[in-house]
């Protein structure tokens, strides 16, 4: 796609229907997150999962009693059947001794089953339809208006929009109950908070959340926006109240992104936003400023270099101190590249065929060399290893022993300056 | 302060158990000045749940536990606990300050954020167990011994007259140890009584005040150096308890509790 059409869906998009579409789904993905979050940091996502199922039969008898999609009648009975899974399954473990996911996974795929049967079995004419309770679809909400201020705007979107609104400020007036209850729910409730009811509200929450996002993307892929936005805001910050508001951005994010490429594709919406988180997630893994792919990549590569450098001019300061300067020739392609390095650097000095250390080099290699024998002393001292068993690890460890810690080491030993091996330990320099 | 007719913790007649089958029998204890207080006794003795049972995270299942002579629900602020360690989840997303403050939330009340004064009564807390310069860490990247010092610091800062203390110096470092002692004996200079399960005996003897011997009940309790004797030792870790499991199967069978 070329930028001027992309710029022309835009133009499009936010002049009309496609608007209304995304930003429905940019509100709805928001409530999911936010419920998420709590649910992925208490380690509950398979309760999201389960509610997110079991809702299915209360919606079905609220619509069969008169209720419309979208209307308080169907939250309520959401929410009843949310409750009710949650119950059964505490229920099931107490009497029949079921694990709790073992009893979860039994009580929600016998209310889906149930919601099935009864939105089968709806008559013709009702707002009840198995494909748009299994997957939503998004495209049709702009269409089914209501006038706000003379404006007709998306039904779908202001229930989504009144739904975040009250989930917000839900969150914002029982934060602190709710972190705490989630961190510690022994010490929270000895601090006198309501753990019980605070989880209640919390898959209470849930329910409210994941009827709002049923006609527009289904039961089957909302568990995708509860958890992967959390769960990739969890890999970006460690701290929840950033968490939240990072994992409601990610979501709206993929909403609005995964429509637009959904539309372009001539495919499912609720599909692609999925496939969006599923990529942000990905992201968000590679990235992590902490211990993500990518960090980890780049610090195993500059751990190498550093190790290559090092061992070069260590090399080189023993084959001057064995008066053998063409010992530290070069031997392999890839140590030819690090001499080039260090002598482009100033580190080693061209002398005919060999190098030898400029002053920099030698202050740097003292170190190392003295980071070894310092560590085989020490080795030798403390730990029952033969004589040569001493380099191997030495090798290692010269490489990460802080001044600091040489210092102590040689604090460790008494005045000799030798290692094992008889030969003088450098000074630090 | 407390009338000091009332005792500060009494157990009556606590009997604590698990589903159906009793783990501690009939313990009675009664905790009437401020001191350090080492529950004593081997693994699977019961400890951890006769300190849970008595703060109502366990139910009983006969028997009362009192404090300032009033039941727990009336004095939640005045009691403090630090549960054992493993029982939270050290990735959560917190930093150490986040999880001290939680300590204030039992006076604030559910809806009121901690604010300045809070804040600073925080970070004096954090720096009474020594850990001032690491308060915005996230909790994860703290050792044992610090992720320990931190639950202390939390009940610390909420302020109370009795603390209850759950294995505080399982896998935790010396110089951590030494440190969590040493606050321990300063909230007893200060009047407060602080009740440890614990299970190093040495440290026990040089640190408790007072112990109680248990294994599923209590077997001696009083002045550390009057009741730690090789016959009541002998009797708590090699003791033949084996007549209460087998009750306690037998009742656990039968589907009655005492």
């Amino acid at each position: 796609m070329t930028s001027s059409t992309l710029v022309g869906d835009l133009a499009f998009g936010l002049g009309g229907i496609h608007a209304w579409a995304m930003a429905t789904a940019a509100v709805i993905a928001a409530s999911c997150a936010l419920v998420g979050t709590l649910l992925v940091v208490r380690r509950m996502s398979l309760v999201g999962d389960a509610i997110s199922h079991a809702v299915l039969p209360g919606i079905a008898v609220a619509v069969l009693a008169g209720g419309r999609p979208g209307g308080p009648l169907v939250f309520l009975g959401a929410v009843a059947a949310a409750m009710l899974t949650v119950w059964l399954t505490q229920g099931l473990r107490a009497a029949g001794g079921l694990t709790e996911d073992a009893g979860a996974g039994v009580v929600f795929t016998t209310l889906f089953a149930i919601g099935v049967v009864l939105v089968g079995l709806a008559p013709p004419g009702t707002h009840l339809d198995a494909a748009c309770v299994l997957y939503g679809e998004l495209a049709f909400l702009p269409f089914d208006t209501i006038s706000i201020a003379g404006q007709p705007v998306p039904r779908a979107f202001v229930a989504g929009a009144t739904v975040l609104a009250g989930l917000v400020a839900a969150a914002v007036a029982t934060w602190k109950l709710q972190v705490f209850t989630a961190f510690d729910p022994a010490g929270a409730r000895m601090a006198g908070i309501p753990v019980a009811a605070v989880t209640t509200g919390l898959l209470a929450a849930t329910a409210v959340a994941t009827v709002a996002s049923f006609d527009a993307v289904g039961a089957v892929l909302v568990v995708a926006m509860l958890v992967a936005p959390a769960a990739a805001a969890e890999l970006l910050t460690r701290r929840l109240h950033r968490m939240v508001v990072v994992a409601m951005a990610l979501g709206a994010v993929a909403a609005c992104v995964g429509y637009l490429a959904a539309w372009r594709l001539h495919t499912s919406a609720a599909g692609m936003i999925a496939v969006v988180l599923g990529l942000e997630y990905a992201a968000a893994a590679a990235l992590t400023p902490d211990d993500g792919l990518a960090a980890r990549l780049i610090g195993r590569v500059r751990l190498a270099w550093r190790v290559a450098r090092e061992d070069r001019l260590a090399t080189v300061w023993r084959a001057e101190e064995a008066g053998n300067r063409a010992a530290a020739r070069p031997q392999t392609p890839h140590e030819a590249v690090v001499v080039r390095w260090l002598e482009f650097t100033g580190h080693l000095l061209r002398d005919g065929s060999s190098w030898r250390l400029s002053p920099a080099g030698r202050r740097e290699a003292e170190n190392v060399v003295r980071s070894h024998r310092l560590w085989e002393a020490w080795l030798g001292r403390h730990a029952d290893l033969p004589l040569d068993h001493l380099h191997p690890p030495a090798e290692w460890v010269e490489h990460h022993l802080g001044a600091e810690m040489r210092e102590r080491l040689e604090a460790d030993m008494d005045e000799r300056a030798a290692d094992p091996h008889g030969r003088e330990i450098p000074p630090e320099a | 302060m407390t009338p000091p007719t009332r005792p500060l913790v009494e157990f009556h007649d606590v009997t604590v158990a698990y589903g159906r089958r009793p783990v501690v029998w009939n313990v009675d204890l009664v905790i009437d000045s401020p001191c350090l207080f080492g529950i004593i006794g081997p693994n699977g003795a019961g400890k951890s749940t006769l300190l849970k049972a008595a703060l109502g995270l366990v139910p009983l299942v006969g028997g009362e536990v009192r404090f300032f002579g009033e039941p727990l629900g009336r004095v939640r602020s005045r009691v403090g606990y630090v549960p054992q360690r493993e029982t939270v989840d050290w990735d959560f997303p917190v930093n150490v300050m986040d999880v001290v403050l939680m300590g204030t939330y039992g006076r604030l009340g559910w809806f009121r954020r901690p604010g300045d004064r809070e804040r600073r009564l925080a970070r004096e807390c954090l720096d009474r167990v020594g850990l001032a310069d690491v308060a915005s860490r996230q909790i994860g990247r703290l050792s044992g011994g610090q992720q320990q010092r931190v639950f202390l610091a939390r009940a610390l800062a909420q302020q109370a007259d009795v603390y209850f203390l759950d294995e505080p110096m399982a896998g935790v470092d010396v110089r951590s140890q030494e440190r969590i002692f040493h606050v321990l004996d300063d909230l007893k200079a200060a009047g407060r009584l602080v009740v440890v399960v614990h299970h190093d005996l040495r440290t026990a003897a040089e640190w408790f005040d007072r112990v109680a011997l248990v294994d599923r009940r209590v077997v001696a309790a009083g002045r550390t150096i009057d009741t730690l004797t090789p016959e009541n030792l002998q009797r708590t870790y090699a003791g033949h308890v084996d007549v209460l499991d087998d009750l306690a199967q037998a009742i656990a069978a039968r589907g009655r509790t005492p």
